[in-house]
């Protein structure tokens, strides 16, 4: 008997699993029907989803200590790209999400996925290449860049190939801006125009990484090629212009959408990094170990980054 | 080469130097997976053993069904249990996303199927007079597989090794569930991938290679039993 | 004690058991021989139900447990295979799962096995591996394994086959002392028909799926009912015949124009074998011969073939017939192939059936 009753309640779980794997398949966004009482998140654990570049440059561990002390808070920090990021809040599995690209970011609080959004940091995107620039786009404008790229890879010119990190990634977004701003429509005219443009889909460091083998160009966030640098022989060619600002924002999971979502301490979270100690750290991260810093604050920018003074300095209450 | 003697010679740093959050990693790599294999092990045992054991219609169709998910992808597993932890999902209320639960779950779904499928080999394995013998002796179905997983032990062992090996060496569901936290969910597969995006490669290859001695360790121990 | 009544199994197309009918009594040591493949494994597996078979039923203490066989009746046997099965643990534990099973409590536990391993002479070999065992050995944790469990009624299955001569004679001696000592019935399977006549009160012989002949070891041995049983147990020179002349108690056969004479009941006309062990064969190179000696026939060495201490000879004596004689008679009456000789043999030394 005992037998049977462990072979059943296996098999219940197996056969439970399948259902619900089924059933979360096909209707994925459906909320849940019923709120269950003990979902209450533990008071100080707050989840943030941010993209990779704030995490894997090392920012945020810099950043964490003092908060969760100062708050007792723990801060789970999951790092992922923009995309899926975006993918997280959406789903409710996030308080907090960090991310770097406006116009997703505008959909997304149209829809009433995320509230409260503020601008924290900004920097620029450099695209590389070998020092030898085959293309000759030292120096110009990014857009005018990308189409010496387009022409003289389209021409079948050696040695100019550009690898796309190719994942929904902020960068990514943003390098179909860039394209898109140049004139060429993403999906038919650089997708599949040759050989010598390369989808990685993959990381920004794994991205480099493949670039630098290629001998080829690439766009990069300023904190990943500087992390990288040592490794590689690439170098800045394109640094300047107004399309390359890459903006950092910081927002909370809109709680209305979904249940548990830690509101305060998501505000407390937001408010610590405008706060002007934290953008006087982030001035200054980075500066001992590359030389010069991977991002700037956003205090006092607001102007230049083209966004309203409250996204940039109003707390969040 | 310089990178992989780099390497070497970190792991080494910091295996001496019990570095605390690399030790901390290992442990928590160590815990997920062996949790994950203890349960996984546990459903496998009785269920390779009733499908061995008794005949049904479709049994080889299981049995095949059972073998193709050897090769499950854990990038797949890693969704479907994201799908049904996510605050969306249909389980969302437990909250378990970005948990070591979490990850426990998603690696027993990924080595279930091996389990199952070696445990049914093993029992496969033994002699048939050894079942006639325990037939004859009066086992009672229960007694009777019992005895049975008791004679294959030493093959059902080696299967439970693989299956923690698989574990502890997948990194699609670890990332996707887990969510790589720091001090919550990282883990030494998931450290790695994250220690070669930030461009740390000696770091990286260190992981491996703690990676690499843990299994080694678990190996050895098998063994040891095996020979006893 | 047990009985079985009309048994058939079919694998496939394959008729194994074709209506086997016996009773067995309690207390005796039944054997059933019969070459390989006759069907005598798949009996016992029948009567212990590890197999159904495909019609008949088996009736065990007056109870048919053909289709209820229940653990119940199973536990009142015990079985023994012609591949040791040992347990990959301690001879102890090996010697305990029949008991473990029945819930007995570990000091009885532990009182059986001593005495079980003390009956089968494996006294200290209790924490020792049994994978380490010789097969001899390994056969004989097997029956103390059984013996613990005191079953009403002991199946062996060709518990010596794969064992060397000395294990072979210690197992044997173990399985009178375990029906002498402790009075279970034991039901033995083998294709060694001097072991069967060694330890059978009673002999099955199974041939083809059925008991051809069921009967005391000296009845099969002396008085087959056919010829198949007739070659099984030795009986070397089967001739066939029929009865010309029938003078009392005594017949005159003619086989191939070759007269010869046996008793028997059988009537004149009668289409006969006649069944003669080459041992109750005697050879003389003068003719000379005991006068109560009725048949006395001339012929040729045809063949010698030298088997153990003794010569095999094939003879031409209008009939073939196969004598043996010891090496040393070999050489001393200077037999060798084409030697003329004369084979003579009693009338009562021939065994006639119909057939």
């Amino acid at each position: 008997m005992k037998w049977n009753s462990i072979i059943l309640v296996a098999g219940l779980l197996i056969a439970g699993l399948l259902v619900a794997g089924c059933v979360s398949g096909d209707a994925p966004a459906v909320p849940d029907a019923t709120p269950v009482p003990t979902a209450a998140p533990a008071p100080e654990e707050l989840r943030i989803a941010t993209t990779t570049s704030l995490y894997d440059t090392g920012l945020l561990d810099h950043l964490t200590p003092a908060f969760e002390e100062q708050y007792n808070a723990k801060l789970l920090i999951v790092s992922a790209g923009t995309g899926k990021a975006l993918e997280y809040g959406q789903r409710g599995d996030v308080d907090v999400m960090m991310v770097h690209d406006r116009a997703r970011e505008d959909t997304f609080i149209a829809e009433g996925n995320g509230v409260e959004r503020r601008v924290i940091a900004y920097n620029y995107f450099v695209i590389v290449g070998p020092e030898s620039d085959p293309a000759g786009i030292r120096g110009t404008e990014p857009e005018e860049a990308f189409q010496t790229l387009m022409t003289e890879g389209k021409a079948g010119t050696p040695g100019v190939v550009f690898v796309s990190r190719g994942d929904a990634s902020g960068t990514h977004a943003k390098e179909k801006a860039i394209w898109k701003a140049a004139g060429y429509d993403y999906a038919t005219d650089v997708q599949n125009s040759g050989d010598w443009y390369v989808e990685a889909g993959t990381g920004m460091g794994a991205t480099l990484v493949m670039a630098n083998e290629k001998e080829a160009y690439t766009l990069s966030d300023i904190g990943t090629f500087l992390a990288y640098k040592g490794d590689l022989q690439l170098v800045p060619l394109v640094d300047s212009g107004d399309i390359l600002l890459n903006i950092y924002s910081t927002m909370l999971i809109n709680p209305e959408k979904h249940e548990g979502i830690d509101t305060e301490l998501g505000k407390a979270w937001i408010n610590y990094l405008i706060s002007d100690e934290v953008q006087q750290e982030i001035k200054t991260f980075g500066v001992e170990e590359y030389g010069q810093p991977l991002f700037f604050p956003a205090s006092g920018k607001w102007d230049l980054m083209g966004v309203s003074e409250a996204e940039v300095s109003a707390p969040v209450v | 080469m310089n990178e992989i003697v780099a390497g070497f010679t970190t792991a080494l740093e910091l295996i001496i130097s019990l570095d605390p959050e690399v030790i901390d990693t290992a442990i928590r790599s160590m815990t997920i997976s062996l949790t994950a294999t203890f349960f996984a092990t546990l459903f496998a045992i009785p269920i390779g053993s009733v499908i061995t054991f008794s005949e049904f219609h479709g049994k080889k169709a299981l049995i095949n069904l059972i073998q193709t998910l050897y090769a499950l992808p854990t990038v797949l597993v890693g969704l479907f249990v994201f799908l049904l932890i996510s605050r969306a999902g249909p389980l969302g209320f437990m909250r378990l996303l970005f948990t070591p639960e979490g990850m426990v779950i998603a690696q027993m779904i990924l080595i279930l199927p091996i389990l199952i499928g070696l445990t049914i080999s093993a029992l496969k394995g033994v002699d048939s007079t050894i079942l006639d013998t325990l037939r004859s002796l009066g086992a009672t179905r229960y007694q009777f597989m019992k005895s049975v997983v008791r004679e294959a032990r030493y093959a059902i062992m080696a299967a439970v090794v693989l299956g923690f090996g698989r574990a502890i060496s997948e990194v699609g569901a670890a990332i996707m569930i887990g969510g790589n936290i720091r001090g919550h969910t990282r883990v030494l597969t998931t450290a790695i991938s994250l220690e070669t995006s930030m461009g740390n490669i000696a770091l990286s290859l260190a992981l491996g290679i703690i990676l690499l001695g843990i299994a080694l360790v678990i190996n050895l121990m098998l063994a040891y039993v095996q020979n006893r | 004690m047990l009985k079985l009544r009309d048994i058939t199994k079919r694998f496939g197309d394959t008729d194994v058991l074709r209506g086997v009918s016996a009773e067995i009594q309690k207390g005796e040591i039944f054997t059933i021989i019969g070459p390989s493949g006759a069907g005598k494994s798949t009996l016992l597996r029948i009567i212990d139900f590890l197999d159904t078979p495909t019609s008949g039923s088996v009736i065990f203490g007056g109870r048919d447990i053909t289709s209820e066989g229940s653990i119940e009746v199973r536990r009142r046997m015990g079985m023994v295979f012609q591949k040791s099965a040992t347990f990959n643990t301690t001879v102890f534990e090996n010697v305990a799962i029949g008991l473990r099973f029945r819930g007995v409590p570990e000091t009885d536990v532990r009182k059986k096995i001593t005495e079980a391993l003390e009956i089968v002479g494996l006294t200290g070999f209790e924490e020792r591996k049994a994978k380490t065992l010789s097969g001899g050995e390994m056969q004989r944790v097997a029956l103390a394994r059984v013996l613990v469990t005191n079953p009403d009624l002991l199946l062996l299955d060709e518990p010596t086959a794969n064992l060397d001569p000395v294990s072979v004679e210690m197992i044997e001696d173990l399985i009178k002392k375990i029906n002498r000592d402790f009075g279970i019935t034991i039901l033995m399977s083998t294709h060694d028909m001097v072991q069967g006549q060694r330890l059978a009160h009673r002999i099955g012989v199974m041939m083809n799926g059925i008991f051809s002949q069921i009967g005391t070891p000296r009845e099969i041995f002396s008085a087959p009912h056919d010829r198949y049983v007739a070659r099984f147990v030795g009986i070397e020179n089967i001739i066939e015949g029929t009865i010309t002349a029938k003078e009392g108690g005594l017949a005159t056969i003619e086989a191939d124009g070759t007269l010869l004479y046996a008793i028997s009941p059988l009537t004149e006309r009668t289409h006969v074998h006649l069944f003669l062990r080459p041992e109750d064969i005697a050879l003389s190179c003068t003719g000379e011969h005991a006068t109560s000696v009725r048949n006395v026939l001339p012929g040729k060495v045809v063949e010698i073939t030298p088997m153990g201490p003794l010569n095999h000879l094939i003879l031409d004596c209008g009939v073939e017939l196969i004598a043996v004689i010891t090496w040393k008679a070999t050489e001393e009456l200077g037999i060798r192939v084409g030697s003329e000789i004369c084979a003579s043999f009693k009338a009562s030394a021939v065994h006639v059936v119909e057939r």
